[in-house]
């Protein structure tokens, strides 16, 4: 049952896609890859690299923002994908997510370790929906998919909730705090974002 | 099978694909994925949807860092960090991602401290020469039942404490975010009570519709810089994916004002809504959530003549 978890039914409409599928989504390169992986192929780490690298900086260096230290953790990402590799169960879920959540998980770690952690923090937060009110900073890659569709897809205040849930690490109940809205409000915007996410697949 | 939907539209497959769930929960999850189709389709269409998201916040690495990455990363693939991830199989099926990684870090961590006192159970020389002599042999497993059980005290001890750290930094995050929260909202305050003792404002009070009678809100309109700031008294509560939205009326010609944040139609505070230039009523109508280009006028909800 797991083993093609709809593998034929996800392509994008109405995204521009410009040469190669979004790695986002299964793909037979993808389980070549889990393969050579399980095999201990260390030449594969390099395929690795050029298939996921910028997905994976984008989300570490949302979470930890600066550059040096987002190189850091992905040095540090690929090595614990490579040694961790045996844990990886494909029944479970693809591997990019399994990559994206070890990434996500050292980021925040990452962040958390910093002594100037509360402070970085909440200063973000007077702005945080300003911030989202802007368009995209410039190092997002325009002619990556999706961006747009995303910031047509969902309202800031989506966008705000699922990017404190996916990039900063909070629970729904600090972002119910943090925003100052009931649990409850704070659950269904998550699920309503997630499911408009994810009529952009398929 | 209704169990099941309910399962489902709980939230709970979007907290565990957001990692923001105990491990207990977790296996739950995985449970549940694995016995029913359904829950697994949604879960990794969940998955798919934050993939894509991830995605979209695909960043080009500065230049020279695939050299330096690769380079670092193909040097450390057979450090001897890579003695540690023996026993995949002696290792619960239904862990998952979170709970494998930090297993990782932590038997790499713990190995120092239980390796030692381990090792004998699988290297039976020093035992061996069991000379009949039960007094050794059970002073042997005394000893190494002590070992053992000063590991095990260890790393528990360890956890705790590395869960007080955690602790404490929760604390002081809470309370900065808590005070960083009472300066915003001592902020907007002060901005409302400038407004509403401004006499160049207006105030349109909006009266309920057939449709919602006990609607009630009013606008403030400032004819000198076209200002409008929506004040809520009561409006009926609305699904997460409807919003109610603003419409100034111009000679009869409908003029979006912007839709109305969720705290503003529960009447948390004032909101300062788009620019109008000139109107002579105001409405309200619920739309999809986003707003419309044209009211849905069987929606109108509440409205008043300046």
């Amino acid at each position: 049952m797991a083993a093609s978890p709809g593998c034929c039914h996800f392509h994008l409409s109405g995204i521009p896609v410009s040469d190669s599928p979004p790695i986002s989504l299964p793909s037979a390169a993808e389980e070549a890859l889990v393969e050579r992986l399980r095999a201990r192929d260390e030449a594969a780490m390099t395929e690795f690299y050029d298939r996921y690298a910028a997905a994976l900086y984008g989300v570490i260096f949302r979470i930890v923002k600066a550059e040096d230290e987002a190189e850091d953790v992905l040095q540090e990402a690929m090595v614990k994908i490579w040694h961790a590799f045996a844990s990886y169960d494909a029944s479970k879920g693809r591997l990019f997510t399994w990559v994206v959540n070890i990434c996500r998980n050292l980021s925040i770690d990452k962040i958390r370790s910093r002594q100037h952690r509360v402070g970085s923090r909440t200063m973000g937060l007077d702005d945080s929906l300003t911030a989202q009110r802007q368009a995209a900073p410039a190092t997002f890659r325009p002619e990556h998919i999706g961006l747009q569709e995303i910031t047509q897809t969902l309202i800031p205040e989506q966008r705000q909730i699922i990017d404190l849930l996916y990039f900063e690490g909070y629970t729904q109940s600090e972002v119910a705090e943090e925003l100052d809205l009931p649990l409850g409000t704070v659950k269904t915007r998550a699920r309503t974002a997630i499911k408009l996410l994810s009529k952009l697949i398929r | 099978m209704q169990d099941i939907q309910a399962y489902i539209e709980s939230g709970i497959l979007e907290l565990y694909a957001l990692g923001d769930l105990s491990s207990a929960e977790r296996a739950e999850v995985e449970a549940q994925a694995a016995r029913h189709p359904a829950v697994r389709q949604e879960l990794t269409q969940v998955q798919a949807a934050l993939g894509l998201y991830a995605e979209a916040h695909a960043i080009t690495p500065p230049a020279g860092m695939r050299e330096r990455v690769l380079g670092h990363v193909l040097a450390n693939l057979n450090s001897p960090v890579a003695e540690t991830p023996a026993t995949p199989a002696s290792r619960p099926a239904t862990s998952s991602l979170r709970a494998d990684v930090d297993e990782l870090v932590q038997s790499r961590h713990a190995e120092t401290t239980t390796s030692t006192p381990v090792l004998p159970l699988n290297a039976p020389e020093p035992v061996a020469p069991a000379r009949s002599s039960g007094w050794a042999i059970a002073a042997s497993v005394a000893l190494l039942l002590s070992l053992v059980g000063n590991a095990l005290l260890y790393n528990n001890w360890q956890q705790a404490n590395g869960e007080l750290v955690a602790l404490q930094n929760d604390n002081a995050r809470i309370a900065a975010a808590t005070q960083a929260n009472y300066r915003q909202q001592l902020g907007a305050m002060q901005e409302q009570n400038a407004i509403l003792r401004n006499d160049e404002f207006r105030a349109v009070a909006l009266a309920g519709t057939k449709a919602a009678p006990a609607a009630k809100a009013r606008v403030l309109y400032n004819l000198a810089t076209k200002a409008v700031y929506v004040d809520v008294k009561n409006l009926p509560a609305l699904p997460a994916d409807k919003q109610y939205q603003l419409w100034a009326l111009d000679n009869g010609k409908p003029v979006d004002a912007g839709t109305l944040a969720v705290g503003t139609a529960a009447g948390d505070s004032l909101q300062h809504m788009k620019d109008i230039a000139s109107a002579q009523a105001f409405a309200m109508t619920v739309e999809p959530a986003g707003g419309s280009v044209n009211p849905t006028l069987s929606t109108m909800t509440v409205m008043g003549a300046i």
